[in-house]
């Protein structure tokens, strides 16, 4: 798919050629896992969503019902959310559509905002695989009827559960090619991605013409099945946010290694709110390393940046801010994010960046194709 | 610089301490507030990204401490942003304990004659 035929198909309808795709926008379940109910199967309604349906002296003690994995341990002090963007009646940030239809979309000027549950970032931390994958497929449901049906500038990320990778890709021939969706969610767990664990999900999401999208997982580092950081753990919240990107270096890593993209050649995966600031460094430490090395890995043909570069796709934010513009402009040189670098504002969390100021900082030359032109190659007709 | 003439706000009894006001003069969004009895105004744009500063929380602050201690001060002389949560002190406008350059600017307000006046 092509940005010429992605715009063509724009002119047959009433709007303008897409300028604007938002990568990484969240929406919320209103009251958590509960909103889920009507979208579960009875049993798995009943299986999640039984026991105490209040706060008890039980419930204070010990958990008698599933609440969604996420960090409970690292505070904000700031808070998690934009603080503009509560709905009136106090509810969540992101739990009205409404409400981010007219602060993003039409507030931002954003054509497609393409829409990442944040209560489903954990669900890779959760112990039982069945649990979670009903939880995906009911919250996919949810997605569908709540959000994609409200805007038709809402896209969204079909989210699997990653402990069965059989019932993973089930979901995706499920619900792959429903209205709306342009990618999987792929929520992680400590396994890395290059395992071969997970390659019925790729086959399926290749099969599909989906890309995979990684995010960061809420509970890294938190949970024992959850991705856990490097060197052991952090105290501070913001020691925790910041080391969260050594979880994309090794996936990206492994994915390399492992020849994933010589397996699955179609494959694409999107790394929202993964920073590239250490791109550059996993590039040139791989490809060093794999002059020598090569022969512990034959399968990797090619130069492994050259692997990176063509089927790992970035969000913008959180864009480094140095205090030297030159600086950022050589960064985005080196990582080539004229074709790797798509916008993202994360709305509604708190290191939002907004479509204004954030595109103006780029450098013109490839200021239009991380605005949008990356975006629709990446995501093809599935945006029109 | 020349100090243009005065703005009314509103009177004196519409902007009680803990109350804020954010008006519009000479086409600037500006945020007026009553803390504690102490008046400020500062222009609603936040120094960082342009976010609507004044619909911010007043808030006091960390300050500056020995490693593992924490010492709270400022109490209700910051305020900080609904974006990003930069902290911005009232009388200054300046990020206080970051080294950014750039600072919301601020204006004189006082009460006089029972009514709540900027200058521009």
């Amino acid at each position: 798919m092509t940005t010429a035929q992605v715009t063509n198909a724009q002119q047959d309808g009433p709007e303008a050629a897409l300028r604007t795709i938002d990568c990484d926008v969240h929406p919320h379940l209103p009251k958590g896992l509960r909103t889920l109910g009507p979208y579960l199967p009875v049993a798995w309604r009943r299986r999640l969503l039984g026991g105490l349906s209040e706060t008890s002296w039980a419930t204070e003690v010990y958990a008698s019902q599933l609440a969604l994995p996420k960090n409970d341990m690292y505070i904000n002090p700031v808070g998690s959310m934009r603080r503009d963007a509560f709905p009136e009646d106090g509810s969540v940030p992101g739990s009205d559509p409404e409400l981010m239809v007219r602060q993003l979309l039409d507030g931002g000027g954003v054509d497609r905002a393409v829409l990442i549950g944040g209560n489903v970032f954990g669900i890779g931390a959760l112990v039982d695989p069945d649990a979670a994958a009903a939880i995906a497929t009911a919250y996919n449901r949810w997605l569908r009827e709540v959000w994609l049906a409200h805007d038709r500038r809402f896209r969204g990320a079909l989210v699997v559960a990653p402990q069965d990778a059989q019932l993973a890709a089930e979901e995706i021939d499920r619900a792959g090619d429903e209205p709306g969706i342009v990618e999987v969610f792929l929520p992680l767990m400590n396994t890395l991605m290059g395992d071969r664990h997970y390659y019925p999900i790729y086959a399926a999401a290749e099969r599909h013409g989906l890309p995979i999208t990684l995010h960061p997982n809420s509970v890294d580092g938190i949970y024992a099945r959850a991705a856990q950081l490097a060197g052991g753990v952090p105290t501070y919240y913001v020691e925790w946010h910041t080391a969260l990107t050594q979880v994309f270096q090794a996936n990206v890593i492994s994915l390399t290694c492992h020849g994933v993209f010589e397996r699955f050649p179609g494959m694409k995966v999107v790394i929202a709110e993964g920073g590239i600031a250490w791109l550059p460094d996993v590039m040139w430490r791989l490809d060093k390393d794999w002059e020598a090395l090569r022969d512990e890995v034959p399968w990797v043909k090619r130069k492994p940046s050259e692997y990176i570069l063509d089927h790992v796709r970035f969000t913008t934010q959180p864009l480094p801010e140095p205090s030297r513009p030159e600086q950022l402009r050589a960064m985005l040189e080196i990582v080539d994010a004229g074709r790797t670098l798509v916008y993202s504002s994360d709305y509604p969390h708190w290191d939002f960046d907004a479509p204004g100021t954030t595109i103006a900082r780029l450098p013109q030359p490839m200021r239009e194709r991380i605005r949008g032109g990356n975006a629709i190659e990446l995501y093809g007709e599935r945006l029109a | 610089m020349s100090v243009t003439a005065p703005h009314v706000v509103c009177a004196a009894d519409e902007l009680p301490p803990g109350a804020r006001r954010i008006v519009e003069i000479d086409g600037r969004s500006i945020g007026v507030f009553n803390v504690d009895g102490d008046l400020f105004a500062i222009n609603n744009a936040c120094p960082h990204r342009g976010a609507p500063l004044c619909e911010g929380t007043i808030e006091g602050t960390m300050l500056p401490s020995e490693p593992h201690s924490y010492v709270y001060g400022l109490h209700n002389r910051m305020i900080r942003c609904p974006w990003h949560g930069w902290e911005i002190e009232l009388a200054t406008g300046r990020p206080r304990f970051n080294d950014r350059p750039g600072r919301a600017r601020v204006y004189p307000v006082a009460v006089q004659d029972g009514q709540v006046v900027v200058r521009l």
